[in-house]
């Protein structure tokens, strides 16, 4: 797999990229100084996984994946900070204690080729049509206060717009993305996520029952029981694209 | 709840909730007068004064301090007391009332009934009003303790700086490989300053020497980390070697200032410690650091500079009064700049 180090003190790259090189199953394609870098290489080299430090002068790594539209895998670095640490272990994403443990580097490596493998395996077949957009295999990183998780879009059942904000529903979680929905939808492949109306954007995999409602708009029931009106204009598009 | 507040309202309470027991039953029994309801509300009145009286002696006398054996009898012969004189009033009471009733009143077996009770009545109350106040002391002494461990916590904690420890081992696995003597001295500074921090806690004042040299074993092991994104410059005078200064003060202002201010730089940045005497018997200690210091932190941030800065200030009042200060500003937009003035005499003593 391929992998860029991305952190802002060379010393600390080199130690790890030394590692790195220890391991077959991992090429280092590029490495990053800081969040604005990072960006750049990670357009330009498409790596399957990076390397991330936390804490980088003026932005963090946290920022940086906010930024990023399409996230690859992530392993996090640092030597020392409670709150990433606590919000790691809440969410079971995972991370690596400066000074790395080869051993400890080697089993992230293998946790994540079996993550990837699985992933490939089930995409296999899907169309490479829409690479650019987010497909339901992707993930999105998504922050809120004190906790971080990353969710895979095919569990995610609606995207609900709040002022500048959007929600974003999952599991028992809904925080907030700071991303206008137009821009989202745009994003997301039409396939698997309808705009419903202006506020809302739904899964269709998680539609479990459509109603009749006034003027020709649509009631549509979320497995788990969010209701979602459907407006007129967009109700018809909707019946076009569910009927055979 | 006001404590004084709380202890009226029991005695009002539990005294007449006594009156209206008493009332209840000699009613239930054999039915009762209203002359004689309001003797037994007078005589509740009188266990409420005179119970009050009681507390003003035992709080004069100190009794929460004596030892067990000293209070029990002190608390029994005044008790007893009590109870004669209990049985002398609720006499004058009825008598008071008219409902003195001589040929049964004054038999030897019914005063010594009432001397029994109003005994065990005295007893109730007081045990009652020792339980409190032992609660009461054992809950604030345990909140004590809590706070003084956190403090204790909080104090070991700015210590020893995981981040940097960390990070500076992490810098010296990375050298060994590339440079083996630089990473040889750099495992010395942080042993040295390991050591400093372990040894100096029991300790409210040190040589300035030695606060400076492990000041600068911290900066070089930072410009390991850093490279050429940290440069440091001294400047300190013969003189201020004469002082003595409260260990890790300026190390705790020098890792702000790398923590808030060299570490969020793209480009780093400069870090220039001045060190100079004053015209009557003080010594300046200057910070300067590339950075911004925002006149208005934000209140969410959990690892707030404020923390520090109280912190720094609280100790410079402890040990030297209004005679030290603490000042940290903005110059122009470049830099910010912490300083301390620290008198040659301590206000207090160990």
């Amino acid at each position: 797999m391929r992998a860029i180090v991305i952190d802002d003190e060379r010393l600390a790259r080199k130690e790890l990229i030394n590692l790195l090189n220890q391991l077959e199953t991992v090429e280092v394609v590029g490495e990053a100084v800081n969040v604005e870098d990072a960006k750049d290489k990670i357009e330009q080299l498409q790596p399957d996984v990076i390397f991330l430090d936390i804490q980088m002068p003026e932005k963090t790594g946290f920022d940086l994946l906010e930024e990023l539209d399409q996230v690859p895998h992530v392993i996090f670095t640092t030597a020392y900070d409670e709150y990433a640490l606590k919000a790691f272990q809440v969410n079971a994403l995972d991370y690596l204690l400066k000074p790395i443990e080869p051993k400890r580097l080697e089993e992230a490596i293998q946790k994540l080729q079996g993550k990837i493998e699985g992933i490939s395996r089930s995409s296999e077949g899907g169309s490479l049509a829409n690479q650019k957009k987010l497909t339901l295999e992707d993930q999105v990183f998504v922050k809120d206060g004190d906790r971080c998780w990353f969710v895979r879009l095919s569990n995610v059942r609606l995207f609900e717009s709040d002022g500048n904000y959007i929600k974003v529903y999952f599991d028992n979680f809904k925080p907030m993305i700071h991303k206008s929905l137009n821009a989202l939808d745009e994003r997301l492949d039409e396939k698997s996520f309808f705009r419903a109306s202006r506020k809302h954007i739904i899964n269709l995999g998680w539609v479990e029952a459509i109603e009749p409602w006034f003027n020709g708009g649509l009631v549509v029931t979320l497995r788990g029981g969010d209701r979602i009106e459907v407006s007129r204009r967009q109700a018809a598009r909707f019946k076009e694209m569910m009927s055979l | 709840m006001n404590r004084v507040k709380l202890y009226w309202i029991l005695q009002l309470l539990g005294w007449g909730s006594f009156a209206f027991v008493n009332v209840f039953f000699a009613s239930l029994s054999e039915g009762i007068s209203p002359i004689q309801a309001w003797a037994f509300v007078a005589l509740a009145a009188y266990y409420l004064l005179s119970t009050h009286a009681f507390r003003h002696l035992v709080k004069a006398f100190g009794w929460f301090k004596l030892g067990i054996f000293r209070l029990l009898i002190q608390a029994i012969l005044a008790l007893l007391a009590l109870a004669v004189v209990n049985v002398l009033a609720q006499i004058l009471i009825n008598i008071a009332f008219g409902t003195l009733n001589p040929g049964l009143d004054f038999r030897s077996l019914v005063i010594a009934v009432n001397l029994f009770v109003s005994f065990l009545y005295y007893a109730f109350w007081f045990l009652l009003y020792f339980l409190f106040h032992f609660l009461d002391n054992y809950n604030n002494s345990l909140k004590y303790e809590a706070k003084i461990n956190e403090i204790r916590l909080n104090h070991l904690k700015s210590q020893l700086n995981p981040h940097f420890i960390f990070n500076a081992l992490n810098s010296v696995r990375a050298l060994v490989d590339e440079d083996p003597n630089k990473a040889k001295t750099a495992i010395t500074r942080i042993s040295n300053m390991l050591r400093f921090s372990l040894m100096m806690d029991k300790k409210q004042v040190i040589d300035f020497a030695d606060e400076l040299a492990t000041v600068k074993d911290y900066l070089a092991l930072e410009s390991i980390r850093f490279e050429e994104r940290l440069e440091v410059i001294y400047q300190v005078e013969e003189e201020a070697f004469a002082y003595k200064i409260p260990p890790m003060m300026l190390q705790t202002i020098v890792e702000n200032a790398i923590k808030h201010g060299i570490s969020n730089l793209v480009k780093g940045g400069l870090i220039e410690i001045k060190c100079r005497e004053g015209l009557q018997e003080e010594l300046y200690i200057q910070v300067k650091n590339s950075g911004y210091l925002n006149p208005n932190p934000s209140k969410n941030r959990k690892d707030g500079g404020g923390h520090g800065i109280e912190n720094t200030r609280q100790r410079l009042k402890l040990l030297y009064g209004d005679q030290a200060t603490f000042r940290i500003f903005n110059s122009g937009n470049q830099f910010v700049i912490t300083e301390i003035k620290i008198p040659k005499q301590r206000v207090t003593l160990d």
